[in-house]
């Protein structure tokens, strides 16, 4: 067997190895490469900060635990600036695992202790609203006459930041995290095509491609492209977290991809004339 | 120092537990899958009770006697398990499915054909140099990808108008290894998460 029949057939042990090994490397040394912000993170970033003090978000936590190391570090980002930037951020969660994901977005920020805020009166979470686009329209359309209590328990007439929130009108921007494809289209037809609302969508890497068309086209403001788009927006907000420390691995470990594209095109050129032959 | 904290060391079993599938199939793995399965529904469990109740009892203890129809519409959704009244899950499944194309339907032709149509058909020529390649390449990519589609007249398909649906699935190819780049790096950012767990919460050498 020839040293290109070897390299068509690596096994996966090796190539998941040197994956592991490319990911170790940089996470112990590592090498600050540069980071270049793109503009749809720049967007995202700009469109919170025109907002003015008192403003009022509604916020998807959409994603799961497999959604976090991707969606999670971004979210805590944004959240840093809504905080810093004192807006009133109304949370829901559209994914069944997104109230478990609530406690440790929050826990990277300490709202109270870094921004003083409170809960009720700068922010609150109602927790998982089941339905998918139904559970948009019900919260845009008439918010009170769905959810009467919070994640807690607690009714929402008794808290201050839901006074004058009852539906679309008055949210002055909607933004989401979301692992799902369905989720992402959900709050552009729901809160864009139905109120035209403003709106900011993060989502994985994997969903840009689907989600960019919004974007171009006007519908969606910004984009948190996944860890990528985290890096930009810990970068941009100046609370460096996970993201940054993540942008170095992924650079090396997308070399390694790269690498293993060229040795495996190279070896099916170079085997193919055999495989013919046979 | 390694963590003594037994929620991190938890944690750390099941990252390393449920990633040796990469390497190979093995029994840890099948009991971090397991495991996981019957948390998972554990948790759907909890969460559809409590939703059942914040968003159903609570407002049929309030006086608001509607809610109730949701309630008897779920229970139908059980019928399907009943041999003589299995019929009966087919209201329910109707009003979902009718509800679900009512709320989205309308919004889905504005922001999916509407704007589309309307954001590709804008000026060509944008104020700068690189808006406009941007724009050109939109064009093209739309226009060329819709004609590889047309089945109906196979003459589009051959001669010299034949090299614009060929254009068409190249752009396409292009797409897809966008979508497959995308892909690895989502897998990678998802990875990398759990590698820094693992190298700063359980073996704190970062």
């Amino acid at each position: 067997m020839s040293i290109w029949e070897k390299m068509t057939s690596l096994p996966r042990e090796i190539v998941m190895g040197l994956v592991l090994i490319a990911m170790i490397i940089p996470a112990m040394n590592p090498l600050g490469l540069p980071l270049f912000t793109g503009d749809m993170s720049r967007a995202w970033y700009n469109t919170v900060d025109a907002l003015p003090a008192g403003s009022v978000v509604l916020f998807d936590v959409g994603y799961g635990s497999g959604g976090y190391p991707s969606l999670g570090p971004g979210n805590i980002a944004a959240f840093h600036q809504m905080f810093e930037k004192d807006l009133k951020i109304v949370m829901m969660a559209t994914a069944l695992e997104g109230s478990m994901m609530y406690p440790l977005v929050m826990e990277g920020v300490k709202p109270e202790q870094n921004y003083g805020a409170v809960y009720g009166e700068d922010y609150v979470f109602l927790g998982y609203i089941a339905g998918g686009q139904t559970a948009m329209a019900g919260v845009l359309g008439d918010l009170k006459a769905l959810v009467s209590v919070d994640y807690e328990g607690t009714s929402v007439d008794s808290l201050s930041i839901m006074d004058n929130v009852n539906g679309a009108d008055d949210f002055d921007l909607v933004a989401y995290m979301t692992t799902a494809g369905g989720t992402a289209e959900g709050w552009v037809y729901q809160a864009y095509s139905q109120y035209n609302a403003d709106v900011l969508g993060g989502c994985l890497s994997m969903m840009t491609t689907s989600i960019k068309p919004y974007y171009d086209s006007g519908q969606i403001l910004g984009i948190m492209d996944g860890i990528k788009g985290a890096a930009d927006l810990e970068f941009l907000t100046g609370h460096p977290g996970d993201a940054i420390v993540s942008s170095d691995i992924l650079s090396f470990t997308q070399a390694l991809v790269l690498i293993f594209i060229l040795i495996g095109n190279v070896s099916f050129w170079m085997t193919r004339g055999k495989g013919e032959a046979s | 120092m390694v963590s003594v904290d037994p929620q991190i060391w938890i944690a750390a079993f099941f990252t390393i537990a449920a990633t040796s599938y990469a390497f190979r199939d093995n029994v840890v793995f099948k009991f971090a899958e397991n495991t996981f399965i019957g948390v998972a529904a554990g948790h759907t469990i909890v969460m559809g009770v409590k939703n059942i109740r914040d968003y159903g009892w609570t407002h049929i203890m309030q006086g608001e006697m509607i809610y109730s129809v949701a309630f008897l519409l779920g229970i139908l959704l059980y019928a399907r398990f009943h041999r003589d009244y299995y019929w009966l899950y087919r209201y329910p499944i109707a009003f979902l499915v009718g509800n679900g194309i009512g709320i989205s339907i309308r919004a889905a032709i504005h922001s999916d054909f509407i704007v589309q149509v309307a954001a590709t058909a804008s000026p060509l020529i944008k104020s700068d140099a690189l808006g406009t390649v941007n724009a050109l390449i939109t064009f093209v990519g739309v226009v060329t990808s819709i004609s590889h589609f047309i089945f109906t007249q196979e003459k589009i398909h051959e001669g010299a108008i034949g090299i614009v649906p060929k254009i068409g699935r190249w752009m396409m190819l292009l797409a897809f290894g966008a979508s497959f780049g995308n892909t690895v790096m989502s897998r990678f950012g998802m990875y990398q998460g759990r590698i820094i767990f693992l190298l700063r919460e359980w073996l704190q050498i970062i």
